[in-house]
């Protein structure tokens, strides 16, 4: 198992060097150049040449990318070309919160998520099962800064219980986390819901009744552990849209995260911030591909087999 | 008697020492102490003036640093880290400092520092980001420890306006030389904020900087913290979470200049943002056509609807607080009048075809339309606005929203292929010959200049090229107003609005008094009643 996992992170080296080059291309294509944008309404001719060429930016895409992998491959990410801050600092000082506010909404998600779902599958139809219905309806349907700002009139303005936005307490992070974790939540219920349904519709499950296994213990032990997996599943593709989708969250909570960071390096063209942004989402997903993976053979014994 | 004496005696001392302290105290009932948050949009990329040049970090480091002279509300020049100035000759300009002033970190202000400030500004590689809109300056020559001299390539009349800008603060020599790379996220100045820290994204805060040279502020502690939303702005404000609102949401303004709890502050800023036109591309070359669309457009109802009175009708290409601004009478000389607007279309050989289009010779008038969306307040819902109402005489304009680093680019280049952009411009040092040279001399068009209009007359050329070196500032608002005569009949832009500099504050924030340049937000003498 440790060599499978070894394996595939290995995987990991083309993925960054697909990315990084991607990255690069792109800002490269589309119009507007980083210099010009930096300096704006003021700069001339010679103020625009001069600090190209002191960011190497004169040099060609090929010139530049090598340049760019062998920093890398010593550790060294670049400078951002619009701050000239170190962009492991950059990073360093959003990757924190992201994962702050990602973990926070996707443990939300999780729980709540999987306790209505299961909750659903056990007693369907009944008005419990229909609350939670409409509810994920209204979860992946309603625009996050919609429910983003309600939450904040809501607790913020009227009831004066939570603080506006920002960070620094959990106090903090709760109304941006529920705000993220809708969406998912609302999947991971409906597929927690028709993943167990169908379960216990299985032979093995009446078996097990059959026996005198007490109902907890069935749905629980029998029900839930093999509809895991294909919640695991979403989950593993949820984390990648709560790492990147949380830009409109981050707007409205004023959450100092990775995705603000992103958005202010492609209207900067700011191609090195974006290029080390874009890796350190790259490696998570690796790292998150490898431990869904891995989980299968947790749930499903015949997996590890293999 | 003796007694009755003594106690008069008293009395009168009492009396003597009470007024004193109540006088010093400063204007009647003022408290000092406390924090000042303030909320806005963005963070600055850096508090180094030579490398951030918009009002995210002006807003910040006008408190922190300050130049040798400054514009005050009214547009006057007043003597600020320079205590007097003389005009030694047409390229040399000799400023006495003030005496016993020192920066945050204890190294003396003196006519070494502004040696290194300008030297640093102007003379390194790369220059400041705003070196070339100053002006022609070469540096500058210590001539004793209080006064220094500042020489310039050519003769240039905008001078000292230039110099009075934010980005010419004179900064410590020491902290510039000790922190290198990093001086941005480290500002040292003699202002009478001093900088505390800087959380990313986050916070800046500042404190009271109780060695200021002049009076001490009251305020104890300055936080500036971001929120991007401007709906989650408004809340913190109510919720008292922030004292003060950069950029509020102008459609919040009428309940809230209604409210007790609130305090608006508004002034009249210095951006104008406006439709320009590519002058030469035809059906624009023909003057009549570009008045009758001066005369289609109908610049009161887009104020009153979509600005909502979060800015003001232009009175003019400049804003009132620029040196040179002249009333161009753009209201009574191209008042909304469809008939007048088809009369001149008429003239130039524009008839309307069966479709409504304005058509010439089996020709239609298609027009191509270059705008961002949020680069400016509302720029997308006026193009669109005025879009609508070309169309009502029938013109057909064709709008290509991109995103601003494409428009940016495309204006940048030296081809347009456009009809029509939008676009915004503030006189950034507020004299006449930042805008009117960079926008209208002939020889300037992009990617050399701002002339994104391709706008081409000789006379405008001769007065702005004179009066950009005049000393004589009487003659060169004469030349000034000419220019803006011209171009008055030969119309180049339709400007939409003029912006308005709005804060919102509780109504327990005193003492702040708006700038009409958007990044001199002036805290030192705010207090907060409470």
């Amino acid at each position: 198992m440790f060599l499978y996992a070894f394996r595939r992170l290995l995987l990991a080296i083309p993925v960054i060097l697909g990315v990084t080059f991607a990255v690069m291309l792109t800002i490269e294509l589309i119009p507007g150049d980083p210099v010009t944008l930096m300096l704006g309404e003021y700069a001339t001719k010679e103020s625009v040449a001069h600090v190209r060429q002191a960011l190497g930016l004169d040099k060609p895409l090929p010139v530049r990318y090598v340049q760019y992998l062998s920093n890398l491959a010593r550790g060294d990410l670049g400078r951002s070309i619009r701050e000239g801050r170190p962009v492991s600092q950059e990073l360093a000082d959003v990757w924190p919160e992201t994962v702050k506010l990602t973990t926070a909404a996707l443990v939300i998600a999780v729980v709540f998520g999987v306790l209505a779902g299961v909750i659903s599958a056990v007693w369907p139809n009944s008005f419990f099962d229909g609350v939670v219905r409409l509810l994920s309806l209204f979860g992946l349907s309603m625009p996050v800064f919609w429910t983003g700002l309600t939450l904040i009139i809501l607790f913020s303005l009227w009831l004066q219980w939570l603080p506006v936005g920002g960070t620094g307490s959990l106090r903090h992070l709760i109304l941006p986390a529920i705000t993220l974790s809708l969406p998912s939540l609302a999947m991971v219920a409906r597929m927690t819901r028709s993943s167990v349904l169908e379960v216990l519709r299985e032979d093995y499950i009446r078996t097990a009744r059959a026996k005198g296994v007490r109902e907890q213990i069935v749905v629980l032990k029998h029900g839930l552990r093999n509809a895991c997996i294909p919640i695991v599943t979403l989950l593993g593709l949820q984390v990648g849209q709560l790492l990147g989708g949380a830009v409109l969250t981050e707007t409205v909570f004023a959450w100092p995260g990775m995705g603000r960071l992103i958005v202010r390096a492609i209207f900067a063209r700011d191609y090195i911030l974006l290029q080390g942004a874009i890796l350190v989402f790259a490696l998570a997903f690796v790292v998150i591909n490898l431990i869904v993976d891995l989980s299968y053979a947790a749930f499903d014994p015949r997996v590890s087999r293999q | 008697m003796r007694r009755r004496e003594g106690i008069l005696a008293i009395a009168v001392v009492a009396l003597i020492l009470f007024g004193i302290g109540w006088a010093t105290e400063g204007a009647a009932g003022e408290k000092r102490g406390g924090t000042l948050t303030i909320v806005r949009p963005t963070d600055p990329v850096s508090l180094d003036s030579n490398l951030e040049t918009t009002a995210p970090g002006g807003w910040v480091y006008y408190n922190i640093i300050e130049p040798l002279l400054e514009m005050d509300e009214q547009g006057r020049l007043q003597p600020k880290l320079a205590s007097s100035w003389q005009v030694m000759s047409a390229t040399k300009i000799r400023f006495k400092l003030r005496p016993n002033v020192k920066f945050h970190d204890g190294t003396p202000f003196n006519a070494q520092a502004v040696k290194f400030t300008i030297d640093r500004a102007f003379n390194e590689k790369p220059p400041a980001r705003w070196a070339s809109l100053a002006g022609p300056f070469t540096g500058a020559e210590v001539v004793d420890d209080l006064t220094v001299d500042i020489t310039m390539k050519d003769p240039y009349g905008p001078a000292l306006r230039s110099l009075a800008m934010v980005y010419v603060g004179i900064v410590s020599p020491t902290a510039v030389k000790k922190f290198g790379q990093d001086y941005g996220r480290n500002p040292v100045g003699t202002g009478p904020f001093k900088f505390v820290e800087w959380k990313t994204n986050t916070s800046i805060t500042l404190e009271r900087n109780n060695d200021y040279w002049g009076d001490k502020t009251p305020l104890d502690k300055v936080v500036f913290k971001v929120i991007p939303e401007e709906g989650a702005r408004m809340i913190a404000l109510r919720t008292g979470d922030a004292d003060m609102v950069l950029l509020p949401s102008p459609a919040e303004l009428p309940t809230l200049k209604k409210d007790p709890k609130f305090t608006v502050h508004e002034v009249v800023g210095g951006r104008i943002v406006f439709v320009g036109m590519n002058v030469p591309k035809a059906p624009l070359d023909d003057i009549r056509v570009r008045q009758a669309l001066l005369h289609s457009v109908n610049v009161e109802a887009i104020l009153a609807n979509i600005l909502e009175g979060a800015a003001v009708r232009p009175r003019g290409y400049l804003a009132p607080s620029v040196f040179g601004f002249k009333d161009m009478g753009l209201e009574r000389l191209y008042a909304h009048d469809k008939d007048k607007a088809l009369a001149l279309f008429k003239q130039a050989g524009w008839t309307p075809g069966p479709d409504g289009v304005l058509q010439k010779g089996g020709q239609k008038m298609t027009l191509s339309w270059l705008a961002s969306r949020g680069r400016y307040l509302k720029d997308a819902e006026l193009t669109e606005a005025v879009q609508a109402q070309l169309k009502e005489v029938g013109v057909d304009a064709r709008v290509q929203f991109l995103e601003w680093g494409a428009v940016f680019s495309q204006l940048r280049s030296a081809t347009l292929d456009h009809h029509l952009f939008t676009l915004g411009w503030v006189t950034t040092n507020s004299d006449a010959d930042y805008s009117l040279h960079a926008l209208f001399h002939s020889k300037l068009p992009p990617p050399a200049g701002w002339n994104t209009n391709r706008y081409a007359n000789p006379r405008v050329d001769a007065l702005v090229e004179e009066a950009r070196k005049s000393q004589d500032q009487a003659a060169r608002a004469r030349m000034y107003a000419e220019a803006q005569d011209i171009l008055a009949k030969e119309p180049v832009w339709i400007p939409i609005y003029n912006t308005k500099e709005i804060m919102v504050t509780g109504s327990y924030v005193k003492g702040f008094v708006p700038h009409p340049v958007e990044y001199n937000l002036d805290l030192k003498r705010v207090w907060l009643d409470r």
